[in-house]
C-alpha cells in the first residue's frame, strides 16, 4: 500500500471518528453530570440532520449557517424535555440507582416517540444534498471537501467544548458536579440551573453532528440508533464522565474500523465495533483511559 | 412456628400444607389462571382467522413479559437481551424442524437459549444497572450480527424458508400452553425459596447474600428461565412467519416491547404484564395496519408517563392513586393562581 492511500484510509477514520467523538462527547456529559443514559441520543442527531436537510432543500439555506441554528434549537429541545421529564424523575426517586433505571426507560420511550415522529413527518425514504462536493488533492491522497471540513468543524467544536469546560467559571461548576454532586452544592453550584443547562448543551452537540453528517452522507429516520450505540462504545472507551476519553474514544473507534473493515470486509463492522464495545466493557468497566 | 415435624414425610405435609393455605391469595391465582386458560383454549372453535392470529401476538407477549418479569421485575436486573433468546430459538427451531418432532423442535429451542444465557449470564451478571442492560443490549445485536454474517458468508443465504409446518391450532396450543406455563412458574416461583431469593436480591443484593442466599447460583438460574420461555416461544412462533432471517427474529423491537409491556403493567407483580400484554396487543392490532408510527408513539408517550406518575405499573393502580393526582392537580393549579394562599397553607402545615 502506498503512502497516499494509507493517508486516505486513516483520514477517512478520523473524519467518522470526528463524528463519533462529538456524539459521544454529548452523551457523557449527559450520563457523567446527571446519570441519564440517554438511549435517545441518536435520534436528536438525526432530527438535527433532518432540520439542515429541510433548510437546505426548502429555503437555500447554507448547511454551515445552520450549525449553529441546529445547535440552539435542540438545546431548547433538550432543555424542555428535561424540564417536562428528568426533574420530576430525580425529585421522586429514592436514589440514584433507581432514578439511572427509570431515566433509561424514559429515554426508551423518547427513542420511540422522536424516531416515529420523524418518520411520521419526513417519510422513511433516504434523504441528501450536494454540498462542496470538489475533490481535494493533498499529499498524493484524493478527499472530498465536504468530508475534510466536517472532520475539521467536528474537532474544532470538541476542542471548543473540552476548552469551555478547563477555562471557565461555568466548566469548573460542571466538573464539580461531575466529581462530587454533594460537595458541589455544598459550596454553592446551582444544580437546579446547570443540569437542565447541560442537558440541554448535550443534545444541542448531537444536533451539531447531524447538521454536519447531512453534509457528506445520506440521511433516513432509522440513522440515529447505529449512532447512539456509537455513543455508548466511544464513552465506554473513553470512560464514562472522562471529556477527553471520549474524544480520544471517538477517533481511535473511527479508525479501528476504517482499518478493521479495509483488511477484513465491510460486512463485518457491526460485528468489530459490538465486540469492541463488550470487550472493553468487560475487561475494562471504567474506560481505557482511566487510571481509577 | 410450632415445633418442627421430625420425620421426613410429616416435613413434607407440612411444607404442601404452608404452601397452600398460609400464602396470600394463591388459590385466587390458581383460577383465574384457568379460567383465562380455558377461555383461550375455546377460541379457535369460534372465533375468525382475524380474532385467532391476534390471540397468538397476545399469548406470545403474555409468555415474553411474564417470564421476563420473573428474572428482572424481582431482582431489578434489567435485561435486554429477550429478542437474542428468541431469535437463538426460532433459529434453532428451523434447523430441527424437519428431522425432528414438534415437541423436540420447542425444547431444543428452549434449551439453546437456556445455555446461550448460562454464558452470557456468568459473563454478566455481576455487572448491576445500566452497564448489565447495556451490556445485554450489545451482545444481542453481536448475536444478531453474528448469525447474519455467517449466513452471507458461510452458507450464502439470507434466510430460511420453513417448508414443513404444523396446522394453525398445534401453535397456537403450544402458545397458550407455554403462556400458561409461564404464568404458573411466575405462581410457583414467588412462593418457593429460590423465589423469595430473587426478591431479596432486587431489594438489596449485599444483604441478600448476608442472609445466605446464593446470589450467583440464582441469578444464572433465574436467567436461564427466562430465556428458556423466550426461546421456546421463538421456536413455536417462527413456524406461523414460515419465513426467517436474523432481521426478524432477532429484531431488537421484539425485546424493547417485551421490557416495555411488562414496564407499564408493573415488573413486580404477577398479573401487571398479562393486562399490559393484552392491552398493547389489541392497540397493536387495531393501530399497527392504519397508523404504524402513531402506535409506536403512542406506546412511547405512555411508558414516560407510566415511569413518571406510576411507577409500579398498571398493576399498582388503586382508587387511592386516583385520588392522589387529584389532589396534586387541584394543588397545583391552586398554586399557580394565588402563590401566596399556597404558602401561607404550607407554613401552616410546618
Amino acid at each position: 500500500m502506498s503512502l497516499g492511500s494509507w493517508l486516505e484510509l486513516i483520514a477517512s477514520g478520523l473524519i467518522t471518528g470526528g463524528i463519533y467523538a462529538l456524539v459521544g462527547l454529548g452523551l457523557n456529559l449527559q450520563y457523567g453530570l446527571m446519570r441519564i443514559l440517554n438511549i435517545a441520543h441518536g435520534e436528536f442527531l438525526m432530527v438535527g440532520a433532518f432540520l439542515t436537510w429541510m433548510a437546505q432543500e426548502s429555503l437555500g439555506i447554507s448547511p454551515l449557517l445552520m450549525l449553529p441554528v441546529s445547535f440552539a434549537l435542540l438545546m431548547g429541545v433538550g432543555m424542555l424535555v428535561h424540564r417536562l421529564t428528568f426533574r420530576r424523575l430525580a425529585r421522586t426517586s429514592p436514589n440514584l440507582d433507581i432514578f439511572e433505571a427509570r431515566g433509561l426507560m424514559v429515554a426508551f420511550g423518547l427513542m420511540f416517540l422522536v424516531q416515529n415522529f420523524a418518520q411520521a413527518v419526513w417519510g422513511g425514504d433516504l434523504r441528501g444534498y450536494d454540498f462542496m462536493t470538489d475533490p481535494v488533492h493533498l499529499g498524493g491522497a484524493q478527499f472530498a471537501a465536504n468530508k475534510l471540513l466536517l472532520l475539521a468543524l467536528s474537532l474544532a467544536i470538541s476542542a471548543a467544548l473540552i476548552g469551555v469546560l478547563r477555562q471557565t467559571l461555568l466548566g469548573k461548576g460542571v466538573r464539580a458536579l461531575m466529581q462530587s454532586p454533594t460537595g458541589a452544592q455544598l459550596v454553592g453550584i446551582d444544580t437546579e440551573r446547570l443540569h437542565p443547562l447541560m442537558f440541554g448543551v448535550g443534545l444541542g452537540l448531537s444536533g451539531v453532528a447531524g447538521c454536519l453528517l447531512s453534509m457528506a452522507y445520506t440521511i433516513s429516520p432509522a440513522m440515529g440508533e447505529p449512532y447512539t450505540v456509537t455513543a455508548l462504545i466511544v464513552i465506554t472507551l473513553g470512560g464514562f464522565g472522562s471529556m477527553g476519553g471520549a474524544l480520544a474514544g471517538g477517533l481511535a473507534l473511527g479508525v479501528i474500523e476504517a482499518l478493521g473493515m479495509h483488511f477484513t470486509n465491510p460486512s463485518l463492522k457491526p460485528l468489530l465495533s459490538y465486540a469492541v464495545f463488550i470487550g472493553v466493557l468487560l475487561w475494562k468497566p471504567n474506560g481505557l483511559f482511566n487510571k481509577r | 412456628m410450632s415445633t418442627l415435624p421430625a420425620t421426613r414425610w410429616e416435613r413434607l405435609v407440612y411444607r404442601v400444607r404452608y404452601f397452600l393455605l398460609d400464602r396470600e391469595h394463591l388459590g385466587r391465582d390458581i383460577l383465574v389462571l384457568f379460567a383465562l386458560a380455558g377461555w383461550a383454549l375455546a377460541l379457535p372453535h369460534y372465533g375468525s382467522e382475524f380474532v385467532v392470529s391476534m390471540a397468538l401476538t397476545c399469548l406470545m407477549y403474555i409468555a415474553l413479559s411474564t417470564s421476563w418479569a420473573l428474572f428482572c421485575g424481582t431482582t431489578r436486573y434489567l435485561s435486554l437481551a429477550t429478542a437474542a433468546f428468541f431469535g437463538i430459538g426460532a433459529y434453532t427451531g428451523a434447523l430441527f424442524l424437519e428431522d425432528w418432532g414438534w415437541l423436540a423442535v420447542i425444547v431444543a429451542g428452549a434449551g439453546v437459549a437456556a445455555l446461550v444465557a448460562l454464558v452470557m449470564g456468568s459473563l454478566v451478571l455481576h455487572l448491576r444497572g445500566t452497564y448489565f442492560a447495556v451490556l445485554t443490549f450489545g451482545m444481542t445485536e453481536l448475536i444478531r450480527h453474528a448469525v447474519s454474517y455467517w449466513e452471507k458468508q458461510v452458507t450464502g443465504t439470507v434466510g430460511r424458508v420453513l417448508v414443513v409446518v404444523p396446522e394453525r391450532d398445534t401453535v397456537y396450543l403450544t402458545m397458550l400452553a407455554l403462556a400458561v406455563a409461564a404464568v404458573a412458574v411466575s405462581i410457583v416461583v414467588r412462593r418457593t425459596r429460590f423465589g423469595l431469593g430473587l426478591m431479596g436480591i432486587g431489594a438489596d443484593e449485599q444483604r441478600a447474600q448476608t442472609l445466605g442466599v446464593n446470589t450467583r447460583v440464582a441469578k444464572t438460574g433465574g436467567f436461564a428461565l427466562t430465556a428458556a420461555f423466550a426461546g421456546a416461544v421463538g421456536a413455536a412462533m417462527s413456524v406461523r412467519w414460515t419465513y426467517i432471517d436474523p432481521a426478524t427474529v432477532f429484531n431488537p423491537f421484539i425485546g424493547f416491547q417485551t421490557v416495555l409491556i411488562a414496564l407499564i403493567g408493573g415488573a413486580a407483580t404477577l398479573w401487571g404484564p398479562l393486562i399490559a400484554a393484552i392491552v398493547f396487543s389489541l392497540l397493536a392490532e387495531s393501530l399497527r395496519l392504519q397508523a404504524p408510527q402513531l402506535y409506536l408513539m403512542t406506546l412511547g408517550l405512555l411508558l414516560i408517563l407510566s415511569v413518571l406518575f406510576l411507577p409500579g405499573g398498571l398493576a399498582s393502580l388503586r382508587w387511592d392513586t386516583l385520588r392522589q393526582w387529584r389532589d396534586d392537580v387541584t394543588d397545583w393549579w391552586r398554586e399557580r393562581r394565588d402563590p401566596k394562599k399556597r404558602s401561607k397553607k404550607k407554613a401552616a402545615a410546618t
